[in-house]
């Protein structure tokens, strides 16, 4: 190993990130070389003094009452959690069994597999609800409504502006904290993400694969046409010519349904006219 | 009468997030503090990033790194914030911008105090400073600064690599006093 070699992976050496192997050459090039053990020692001071001081800086302190006040004021929101007995799928047959009424009753069907790609799309929703507004775990990092909008199609301009950022529902304000594109396993979704009766709510807009334009009657307005439960997250759902819309959250039906109502028709009319 | 308070949905929820996340409270403040440079900001900052973390924390895997996990939180509390205070405009990419600005390094003096350290950090640019306080501060791997800053690992490395090299630039430059202090 050479001194640049060694120079180039001394933090992450120090930073115990390298392989077993890498790291003895690592340790036997500074038994026999002493400028690059100073320069291990000096990189090690420098690591050590930026978390010595991090920590003992007063000025970073936090006011002895905050910590007992967030305790406090945790402790009384922990009382309102929902109880959790881990993932659940009950509420799937009931989002299955509307998704079938609706279809039954002709709205909205047009196209093959679309039971099955519509179920699809909402577990997807779901999952990108999950680990994008609420666990933050995309492998993909989202991007603005605009790059998309350039990138994927007008439907996502759509949503820079709607629905407006404040939301008066039949039973609260919807708030909007976030809008951006993203993408779960392979869906990518316009994603707007909503602080909502104390929770964060998700709006999804997804386009149907190989969907085509649907021409509703005159001044025909969406109708809800699915609601149910997918891994203990509440769902609602219409369609607007060839996108999917979806609201995902941990709100009860109605709720969601009410935020579902008051959005619905500009947004209707606004990705049918994309 | 005196209403009792409603009594707790699952316990066992309040008592293991009381035990795994609620003492990184005080760590995550100054974390907050450092990025925000005001309490008030701090103080929301965590707030909201503790409470999502409680209303999460059934999808938390026991026998994982529960600060990272709440550092993830607050890195995106952070970005949703300033997204709502005004939108982001795509901007150059800084890494790039750097890429060739970093200067001759000097040698780290030898006694450097906690101000001289602290005020060199501060005045990096505001991407470095983060891929160093998560790394020495917060003692998080690579993998785990990733996860946090939604960045490929390749620029979390590449950031720390540059970021190092601008702070021992600043810690040289701080002992010849040059520099503006932050703290």
């Amino acid at each position: 190993m050479e001194c640049r070699d060694l120079r180039e992976m001394a933090d992450s050496f120090l930073a115990e990130e390298l392989l077993t192997e890498t790291n003895h050459e690592i340790l036997r090039h500074l038994e026999t070389c002493r400028a690059c053990r100073a320069d291990v020692a000096a990189r090690r001071a420098v690591r050590e003094g930026i978390r010595r001081a991090v920590q003992n800086a007063s000025s970073l302190d936090p006011r002895p009452e905050f910590i007992a006040q967030l305790r406090t004021y945790l402790a009384n929101e922990a009382r309102h959690l929902p109880v959790r007995r881990g993932i659940r799928f009950r509420g799937w047959w009931a989002l299955a069994a509307t998704v079938l009424l609706a279809v039954a009753l002709g709205l909205a069907y047009q196209g093959r597999d679309w039971i099955a790609e519509r179920g699809a799309l909402a577990r997807a929703a779901v999952g990108d609800h999950l680990n994008c507004a609420l666990h933050f775990r995309l492998a993909e990092r989202p991007i603005e409504l605009e790059e998309a909008a350039h990138r994927y199609g007008a439907a996502y301009r759509v949503l820079e502006n709607l629905p407006p950022n404040d939301v008066m529902t039949a039973v609260g304000l919807a708030h909007v904290l976030e809008r951006h594109a993203c993408v779960y396993e392979g869906r990518r979704f316009a994603h707007i993400v909503f602080e909502y009766r104390g929770q964060r709510v998700s709006l999804l807009v997804a386009e149907i694969d190989g969907g085509v334009q649907l021409a509703l009657p005159g001044e025909a307005l969406p109708h809800v046409t699915s609601a149910g439960r997918i891994a203990d997250i509440s769902v609602v759902s219409f369609r607007a010519s060839r996108h999917m819309v979806f609201f995902a959250g941990d709100v009860p039906q109605a709720d969601l349904r009410a935020l579902a109502d008051a959005v619905a028709e500009p947004l209707y009319r606004g990705l049918v006219g994309a | 009468m005196v209403q009792q308070p409603a009594p707790p949905a699952d316990d066992h929820v309040w008592a293991a997030f009381e035990t795994e996340a609620l003492p990184h409270a005080d760590r995550l403040f100054r974390l907050a503090l450092w990025f925000e440079g005001s309490r008030q900001e701090a103080e929301d900052l965590v707030q909201e990033t503790m409470m999502q973390a409680l209303q999460s924390f059934h999808r938390f895997r026991t026998g994982t790194n529960c600060r990272a996990w709440l550092v993830t939180i607050l890195q995106h509390v952070r970005s949703n914030r300033r997204r709502a205070r005004q939108r982001s405009p795509l901007v150059e990419d800084p890494d790039n911008r750097m890429a060739n600005t970093i200067p001759f390094v000097a040698p780290v003096p030898d006694t450097l105090t906690d101000e001289d350290i602290l005020g060199a950090l501060g005045r990096l640019p505001v991407l470095f400073q983060e891929v160093i306080m998560l790394s020495d501060v917060e003692e998080l791997t690579y993998k785990e600064i990733a996860d946090a800053l939604a960045i490929p690992l390749g620029t979390v490395m590449s950031r720390l690599h540059r970021g190092r090299a601008l702070l021992r630039s600043e810690l040289g430059a701080s002992k010849a006093g040059i520099g503006n202090r932050r703290l």
